[in-house]
């Protein structure tokens, strides 16, 4: 029996040895030691920041890019405790990520910075000290934000006293802070302006100097019905537009005008037959534009009045032109965050807290593209470049 | 400033991820990946979990956002040990199947460790968006606390009193 064994295992070795002899080449060097990764300095229109608060370990926050035409994962960040999103500067140069450490882990002294990082690296490069009171809180892409001409990052503040870090990107310094008493987040409208959402259902109009200081500040009328139907703050921008849906699915305009900030047209993402079926948009990142087509996409799915944060696996495509429903997607797996790239071949993103897999479509057709396993832990906004 | 009552309440849409609990296995949140219930649930279930204090279906719980302190070393109205209550928070309204009576429902985190882990819930009747911040269940209500400025732990639920 052994010989038999042994002879068989020859002849395997000898078929195997011919089969290298076959394919014979270069024999392999030895890896140098040390080697790291870069990413291409230009980053592709169809990369995503997928940002993870990692709620079962909050100090651990995290920020992983993807590729969404390969499907390959890139690289991350690691970005501390309570983490909302990584936000990039307008030139593409650096990613500003306002973040919170404290100094025994989960006790001790709390630090907030916004750290800089090298978008080809992957690697902090600098670090800019703000006060301790970044606001914790379910991330919202309003929760920081840059102005218009990305000298400025906002960050907001809840302590629960509510205000905004203002930090200069240029001088890479503190710059200052804005009380909104009463109301909440960073909306940008311009060069030098924001607006935040007022729990009355105002706007805090607010414009800075080049400094970053406040220059005027306006309380509009009242903008939203907070009591009966209020909107998300899960806001997208489209130019001069800021789109708002509230619970029930009412589309809601503020207008960028030259006269200060203004109501636009009201409209339905739902008919009367939708509505009474109970289809409503839900999730926590529910909102998608994609600017040169004028689109707006939403996440639905069909549920009560308390299920606004529902994910959907439906997302509505709409003619902003028309306030018309121009497409249905289906989704393979239910979504509560949606991206859209901004190019002219755009991919659409799905993600959900729940789930650690991203999802990718092509924005346009519906046509699922792909999917990507293992992304984070509990994935909350998607951010593309 | 914070009127000193309410909630914390981070967590937004985590449903899938809910763990513990046990016999009622959904979160609204889910709703939208949610599936039939199992067989052999009957109503008499879902009252029994309306009155457990480490289900997500427990009638305070009707606006929670978290991990649920009854089944991390605390109960509804306690927080685990070598935690803080913060004591600012968040209010909601919940009815109480048992009087039939309504309630107002103080969400107090319990703060200073990692997250608990266990019995994560997520339901929002009559939550409001972060611009509301007293009636969102969004915020991180461990903010404020003076020993333990943001580290969540848990989340419980005390009656404050009846709704009137």
């Amino acid at each position: 029996m052994r010989t038999v064994r042994t002879a068989a295992l020859a002849a395997v070795l000898a078929l195997t040895c011919h089969a290298h002899t076959a394919v014979a080449g270069p024999a392999v060097t030895a890896d140098p030691l040390g080697v790291v990764a870069t990413l291409p300095a230009v980053a592709s229109p169809h990369w995503v920041w997928v940002n993870d608060i990692v709620f079962s370990h909050m100090s651990d926050g995290q920020a992983l890019l993807v590729d969404g035409d390969s499907g390959r994962f890139l690289g991350m960040l690691s970005t501390g405790f309570g983490f909302e999103r990584v936000v990039l500067a307008k030139d593409g140069k650096l990613i500003f990520s306002p973040e919170t450490y404290f100094s025994r882990g989960t006790r001790g002294t709390r630090t907030d910075v916004v750290t800089l990082y090298d978008p080809s690296r992957l690697s902090p490069v600098g670090e800019i000290a703000i006060p301790p009171k970044r606001s914790a809180n379910m991330p919202m892409m309003a929760d920081s934000e840059l102005t218009d001409d990305g000298a400025f990052l906002l960050i907001y503040n809840f302590t629960p006293a509510q205000s905004i870090t203002v930090v200069d990107t240029r001088s890479r310094r503190f710059a200052g802070e804005i009380e909104t008493p009463g109301c909440a987040l960073a909306y940008p409208t311009g060069a030098r302006s924001f607006f935040s959402i007022c729990a009355d259902g105002a706007l805090l109009d607010v414009h800075l100097d080049d400094a970053g200081h406040v220059s005027s500040r306006v309380h509009t009328r009242d903008m939203f019905d907070v009591s009966s139907d209020p909107v998300t703050e899960k806001g997208v921008r489209l130019g001069s537009r800021w789109l708002f849906v509230s619970y029930g699915g009412t589309v809601y305009s503020i207008d960028i005008t030259s006269r200060g900030l203004e109501s636009g047209p009201r409209w339905s993402l739902l008919s009367d037959a939708e509505r009474r079926q109970n289809w409503r948009p839900g999730g926590l990142q529910q909102l998608a534009v994609h600017a040169t087509s004028d689109r707006l996409y939403a996440i639905m799915h069909q549920g009560g009045p308390e299920t606004h944060k529902d994910p959907g696996k439906e997302v509505w495509v709409y003619d902003l032109g028309r306030h018309q429903r121009v497409q249905r997607i289906a989704l393979r797996s239910p979504a509560g965050s949606i991206q859209v790239t901004r190019d002219d071949r755009p991919l659409l993103f799905a993600a959900f807290i729940g789930s650690t897999t991203l999802e990718v479509y092509d924005a346009k057709t519906g046509s699922y593209l792909r999917s990507v396993e293992n992304v984070g832990t509990t994935p909350t906004l998607l951010v593309t470049p | 400033m914070a009127r000193r009552t309410s909630r914390r309440g981070l967590l937004g849409s985590l449903g899938a991820l809910l763990v513990g609990v046990g016999a009622l296995p959904l979160l609204p949140v889910a709703r939208g990946a949610e599936k039939p219930a199992k067989p052999g649930k009957t109503e008499a279930d879902h009252q029994d979990a309306k009155q457990d204090e480490t289900s997500c279906h427990y009638w305070r719980h009707c606006a929670i956002d978290g991990y649920l302190c009854g089944c991390c070393g605390g109960s509804a109205s306690a927080c685990p040990p070598g935690t803080v209550q913060s004591p600012v928070t968040w209010v909601g309204t919940c009815h109480n199947p048992a009087d039939g009576l309504d309630y107002v429902i103080s969400y107090n985190d319990c703060c200073g460790k990692s997250s608990c882990g266990r019995c994560l819930c997520n339901r929002n009747e009559r939550d409001m968006p972060l611009y509301v911040p007293f009636r969102s269940n969004d915020y991180d209500w461990c903010t404020g606390s003076s020993v333990a400025n943001i580290p969540y732990h848990c989340s419980t639920a005390r009656v404050l009193a009846r709704a009137t």
